[in-house]
């Protein structure tokens, strides 16, 4: 499926469906949607991805963190060297050649932590009502209500672990069929 | 301690074990450290719990803050915490001996964090008191010991899997039929509500008949009961000896703490049809159980095989349904748990020995080791019920309990099926230990590693059936206490319902 029609347009799609599967969480708890729903609608901007270019590159766009390093000017100190590299690293002149480049993925391939991290934001949020003295998983809402996100409290976090653990786990199942 | 963390734990614990244990997924030294601290923990807090429901009553806690009939409920009674009490510390053991048994690939493949979610399936099962999440926490128990079975995909390991998992997902689909006829019937799905409305007179009274036999097959075909057990034998001999001692010693006594349950809450035992169909399919369960071990050679095999005959005699306490023969189920379930996982962990010794489970292959243990053929002999004589052991005493009191109801023809069948059990135990004895080892495998290799430390699970786990049977009489008295509850309903329904009904 590597087309450049499909390619090109997969560009453009996935930053809309993450950001659809976004509002799909937040709006869930009063209306239709939630983590699950929303968990897998960002799945699909990912499986789209690696249809189109493949697992690695999608590993490589948006799971890994890339820092370049650059030689220091004699005429900067540690400040302005410091300013200069987080320039750099922002916006990169393709023609400058960095000394070093580091890449850090954040999920190496394996999603298994992102499920792991799920699993453990869901039952964190369950266990805010037992510190607070309540029964496991009581909803405890903070007064501040946050432009475009509404109201938060633990119910919007456990869904977010919702959210991770099917994101997780469907990036797994892709991840490892498209292997073969 | 409150209820709201009492409860709570026993849950929460093995799900964070599992969570620390996949962030750790190659560092089996660590998640070994990981998983020993939950277990000890896990029967710590068992032990607490037991002893916090026989003084306090039942405990019970309402997850989110919802009340009784819309919420989820988790309910303590002595029955639930007596079977977690049993499982954790056999939990315990089958840890310690897969921690030195087991190979490196299946643990780095996540055998640890599987084990903790499926100890959570149990514990789930035991604590739930409502229908629904029931059968939630039946298939996470499912799932996690499927994914045991089929760990390290060996030929026979797959097959075995696959038919687990087809007549397990059959059972399930049942089980869930049966919750949406009652949630038709009834518009409720806590169990206390559901007792509450059972007991008015409600409309739809005589349609509960139809949920029950759902109920009962599904339960019957996860518990292996009588012509649904053909699946066990036929994948429980398959995994590595840590993965079917667990699965094998506690996870089909799930099934009958299950149907005690549903049995004494919302179906009713003393019904037309109930009551005669449980005790013609305890008697068969027995016998054709220990019919079946007469007809094996391999030592797993005549060990599943006897899962099913003692399946019948925890069936049979609650057919025959007086508070003594209940309370003699318990017993069984409890002693049956500890000794069958025992006998697993022994058979898993023998063959890291000597190489093989096959009865023909296998000879002259006693001579090389007088200890371990000790072990074996306590806990076989213990299955097949001598006394002073604990398996006498649960015989004794089903026997007891169904002389007193006038069942005479069961309880006949079942001291003919205990005589048949210790024949069985005997051939083992024989065939393993005894006779002297076949020549041509004389110069087999042997395993001399960790052969000395993986005695030390079997050890515990002894220590534990010889209290049972030596100090018989407080274990009794709770099982009593545990079946006065089931057989008072109100009580249940009380604990769970205060806030409702002041």
């Amino acid at each position: 499926m590597r087309t450049l029609i499909f390619a090109t347009a997969i560009r453009i799609l996935t930053p809309l469906f993450l950001v659809f599967s976004l509002y799909i969480l937040l709006r869930g708890h009063n209306h239709p949607g939630g983590g699950f729903i929303g968990g897998l609608m960002g799945s699909i901007a990912f499986v789209f991805h690696t249809l189109a270019h493949g697992t690695k590159q999608t590993a490589k766009s948006y799971f890994s963190l890339t820092f370049y390093k650059y030689d220091r000017k004699p005429h900067h100190n540690n400040l302005s060297h410091a300013l200069r590299l987080l320039r750099k690293n922002i916006v990169r002149n393709k023609k400058e050649k960095p000394i070093f480049i580091w890449n850090y993925y954040l999920l190496r391939l394996r999603p298994t932590y992102l499920m792991a991290i799920g699993l453990a934001v869901a039952v964190g949020s369950g266990l805010v009502g037992l510190v607070m003295g309540k029964p496991f998983m009581a909803a405890y809402w903070l007064k501040v209500k946050i432009p475009l996100v509404g109201s938060v409290g633990t119910p919007l976090l456990f869904d977010t672990g919702v959210y991770l653990l099917v994101l997780g786990m469907v990036l797994k199942m892709v991840f490892t069929m498209s292997k073969d | 301690m409150p209820a709201n963390i009492l409860l709570i734990i026993p849950l929460l614990l093995p799900l964070l074990g599992a969570i620390t244990c996949v962030f750790m997924w190659r560092d089996i030294k660590w998640q070994t450290v990981v998983v020993s601290c939950v277990q000890l923990i896990f029967v710590g807090i068992s032990g607490i719990m037991l002893q916090q429901v026989l003084m306090q009553g039942m405990q019970v806690t309402q997850i989110g803050g919802w009340p009784a009939p819309y919420g989820i409920t988790l309910v303590a009674d002595v029955l639930s915490a007596l079977m977690l009490l049993t499982t954790s510390i056999a939990g315990l053991a089958v840890f310690m001996f897969s921690h030195v048994a087991l190979d490196k690939s299946r643990k780095k493949f996540g055998f640890f964090p599987l084990f903790l979610l499926l100890q959570m399936g149990v514990s789930g099962v035991c604590l739930t008191g409502d229908i629904f999440n029931l059968y939630v926490w039946f298939e996470v128990l499912l799932i996690c010991s499927f994914a045991l079975i089929a760990l390290g995909s060996k030929k026979s390991q797959l097959e075995g899997a696959l038919k687990y998992v087809t007549i397990n997902f059959i059972a399930s689909g049942l089980l869930l039929t049966g919750v949406g006829v009652v949630y038709a019937l009834y518009g409720a799905l806590n169990l206390a509500e559901l007792a509450l409305l059972v007991r008015s007179e409600h409309v739809n009274a005589e349609l509960l008949a139809l949920p029950g036999i759902f109920f009962l097959t599904g339960f019957g075909i996860k518990a292996a009961i009588f012509p649904l057990f053909f699946w066990l034998p036929a994948s429980y001999h398959t995994p590595p000896i840590a993965v079917s001692a667990f699965v094998a010693g506690i996870v089909s006594k799930i099934g009958i703490y299950t149907l005690l349950r549903l049995y004494s809450l919302i179906f009713s035992v003393e019904g037309d049809y109930a009551q005669p169909l449980l005790l013609l399919l305890s008697g068969l369960t027995m016998v054709v159980g220990v019919v079946g071990a007469a007809a094996q050679v391999d030592f797993r095999k005549i060990l599943s095989f006897h899962i099913i005959s003692q399946i019948g005699y925890m069936l049979m306490g609650i057919a025959i349904y007086t508070p003594l023969a209940v309370a003699g189920s318990i017993f069984f379930v409890i002693h049956n748990m500890l000794v069958k996982t025992n006998l697993f962990l022994v058979s898993g010794v023998v063959a890291r020995r000597h190489r093989s489970f096959s009865l023909t292959r296998l000879g002259g243990v006693y001579l090389k080791h007088p200890t371990l053929s000790f072990l074996f002999l306590i806990s076989a004589l213990s299955l097949a019920g001598l006394p002073p052991l604990s398996g006498f005493w649960g015989k004794l009191m089903l026997a007891k309990g169904g002389f007193q109801a006038g069942n005479y023809i069961l309880v006949a069948t079942s001291l003919c099926v205990s005589l048949v059990t210790l024949l069985s135990m005997t051939k083992i004895w024989n065939e393993v230990f005894w006779k002297p080892r076949p020549k041509r495998l004389k110069q087999s290799t042997h395993e001399t590693m960790g052969t000395y430390t993986l005695y030390f699970p079997v050890f515990f786990l002894l220590v534990f059936i010889l209290i049972l049977g030596v100090f018989a009489d407080p274990v009794i008295q709770v099982c009593k206490i545990a079946a006065q509850e089931v057989f008072h309903s109100e009580i249940y329904i009380n604990a769970v319902l205060k806030d409702k009904r002041p």
